[in-house]
């Protein structure tokens, strides 16, 4: 409890801090709006000419992005600590955090709150409630709840992603950009059915970095194609859960590179 | 009045200088050189699907669709506001620029020097490699005539000096938002979406294709790679590569205009 009211206090001082600069503010919350309005016009103009993907229609896929796109803007909403982490390390502040009394996971955590990305999420709100306007959803509790679960399991995974970039900051100070990949890379790829891809492609991205489990097994759900698609009901079902379980693992992960941390010694 | 004695070979020692600091950063550029091929290959598997349909004729066949992306991702840090950010747009933040504006040079003309020292390293050190190697897993048309080969040529050129230039305008604003980050991420979305980088303007519905057409932006990349794909011919290469020209006049034109109404309101920050 008293965490939670600390991390409330945090949070509370990084937004007034980034109200300071109103106009920059606005401008940057336009910023995110507009990266990912073009992303998702992007899709809708290849719609309009193809028509349907892979038996998917625009709206089944703007569904798809929707959630993608929710659960990454809430995580880099949250997390972004973890991204800057690197710069953390350079300059060797994270001696400072080693000797609070307070998990260091906590801290890094409660450092940063971007505001900003709420320009990101309300446009990934929209898209979310357009589609779903276009199609014919029957919400019952149990699909509502489904849904509900799989966006905290989607923004765990990409919060786990974050957390396995800046752990990999214990061993090689500076943050393995190869990360970006799995995060907009991901987004990127995430935004289209995962069926067309090929098998390899597939299987990597549902087993070894589950991101199959964020949107496409959640879509299949929700829009009753988990038969047509071909895909396993259990599975489709545990989905919510393997981002919660990959964001447990990637904070194992960090726990053992606290572990193996020398600091640069400034 | 700033002294004009000095010439060209300053500016030249300036992008020298840019482009070996850039040569510092190999395993960045591995990093980079992976992601280029990782939303390639991406783009590939959906454009794949997409034409698996059977869509009827395109103006855009697949094979062409696979090279226009090709060359999307190997010139894609050569687009504006794509690389990596300048010390010169950073030091308009910090203030140092102060220090930069006694040097007894044009500023603008110092500032593209870096940029296009900064060009040619991702020429040599991105375009280069994730050409070569895309060829080696995809089938990417090369143009015949020799022809059209040197049109690519003019046309790429163009497009960098074009890049270059907004390049400089839209950091130059930094002199009156501080942070350039808002302003450079909205131009970064509206010019990127309107060179044709996300999909070719052939694709595009009539109505917004006519937009993109009046806009500069498309004399990024889809001029240049329509022209390397043989989709303009004849005189319309010279009309197309005139209007990259013309645009190209323009932004550097705006950029100094900005700069210059930025030196004259510059309040260093930081002292």
């Amino acid at each position: 409890m008293k965490s939670l009211s600390l991390y409330l206090h945090f949070i509370t001082l990084r937004i007034r801090a980034q109200m300071a600069y109103r106009f920059s503010f606005t401008l940057e919350l336009l910023s995110q709006a507009s990266i990912s309005v073009i992303d998702f016009l992007m899709i809708a103009i290849l719609f309009e000419r193809f028509k349907q993907l892979a038996n998917w229609t625009l709206w089944e896929v703007g569904l798809l992005y929707g959630i993608i796109s929710v659960c990454f803007a809430v995580a880099e909403m949250v997390a972004r600590g973890f991204d800057t982490f690197q710069s953390l390390v350079g300059r060797g502040a994270f001696d400072n955090m080693l000797i609070r009394p307070l998990g260091t996971f906590y801290q890094v955590f409660a450092h940063e709150f971007q505001l900003r990305r709420v320009g990101k999420l309300s446009q990934a709100l929209v898209v979310f409630l357009i589609a779903n306007s276009h199609l014919d959803i029957s919400w019952t509790l149990g699909k509502l709840g489904y849904l509900f679960l799989a966006l905290i399991g989607g923004t765990c995974f990409f919060i786990g992603l974050l957390v396995i970039g800046a752990a990999s900051c214990f061993w090689t100070v500076q943050s393995i950009e190869i990360i970006n990949i799995f995060t907009h890379g991901g987004i990127f790829m995430g935004s289209y059915p995962i069926s067309i891809y090929q098998r390899w492609f597939r299987h990597f991205f549902t087993f070894i970095v589950p991101l199959a489990c964020v949107n496409y097994f959640p879509s299949l759900f929700l829009l009753n194609k988990i038969e047509p698609a071909g895909a396993s009901r259990i599975v489709v079902q545990f989905a919510p859960f393997i981002g919660i379980l990959f964001l447990c693992l990637t904070a194992l992960f960090w726990k053992w590179g606290v572990s193996h941390y020398q600091s640069t010694g400034h | 009045m700033k002294p004009r004695y000095l010439t060209c070979h300053v500016y030249l020692a300036f992008a020298r200088k840019s482009f070996q600091k850039q040569m510092q950063y190999r395993v960045a550029n591995l990093a980079g050189l992976t992601t280029n091929f990782f939303f390639l290959l991406v783009q590939i598997f959906v454009y794949t699907a997409f034409y698996a349909a059977r869509p009827g004729p395109q103006p855009l066949n697949l094979n062409d669709i696979i090279t226009y992306f090709v060359l999307c991702q190997s010139f894609l840090m050569l687009m504006p506001l794509w690389g990596t950010r300048s010390e010169i747009a950073n030091a308009i933040k910090d203030g140092s620029v102060a220090l930069q504006l006694t040097k007894p040079v044009d500023f603008q003309t110092y500032w593209f020097a870096d940029e296009l020292g900064k060009a040619c390293y991702y020429l040599l050190m991105r375009a280069l490699p994730t050409f070569l190697l895309s060829s080696l897993f995809f089938k990417v048309t090369i143009p015949q005539q020799p022809a059209s080969l040197m049109a690519f040529a003019v046309s790429m050129t163009l497009a960098i000096f074009m890049s270059t230039s907004i390049t400089i305008t839209v950091y130059g604003t930094a002199f009156w938002t501080l942070d350039a980050t808002g302003i450079v991420g909205i131009a970064h979305s509206i010019i990127t979406f309107f060179s044709g980088m996300l999909v070719p303007l052939a694709l595009w519905p009539g109505w917004l294709a006519q937009i993109g057409g009046w806009l500069p932006f498309e004399g990024l990349v889809n001029i240049p790679f329509s022209i390397y794909l043989g989709k303009i011919t004849g005189f319309a290469i010279l009309m197309a590569i005139g209007k990259q020209l013309i645009w190209s006049v323009f932004f550097c034109a705006i950029g100094r205009i900005i700069l210059n109404l930025g030196f004259s309101r510059l309040v260093i920050q930081g002292g």
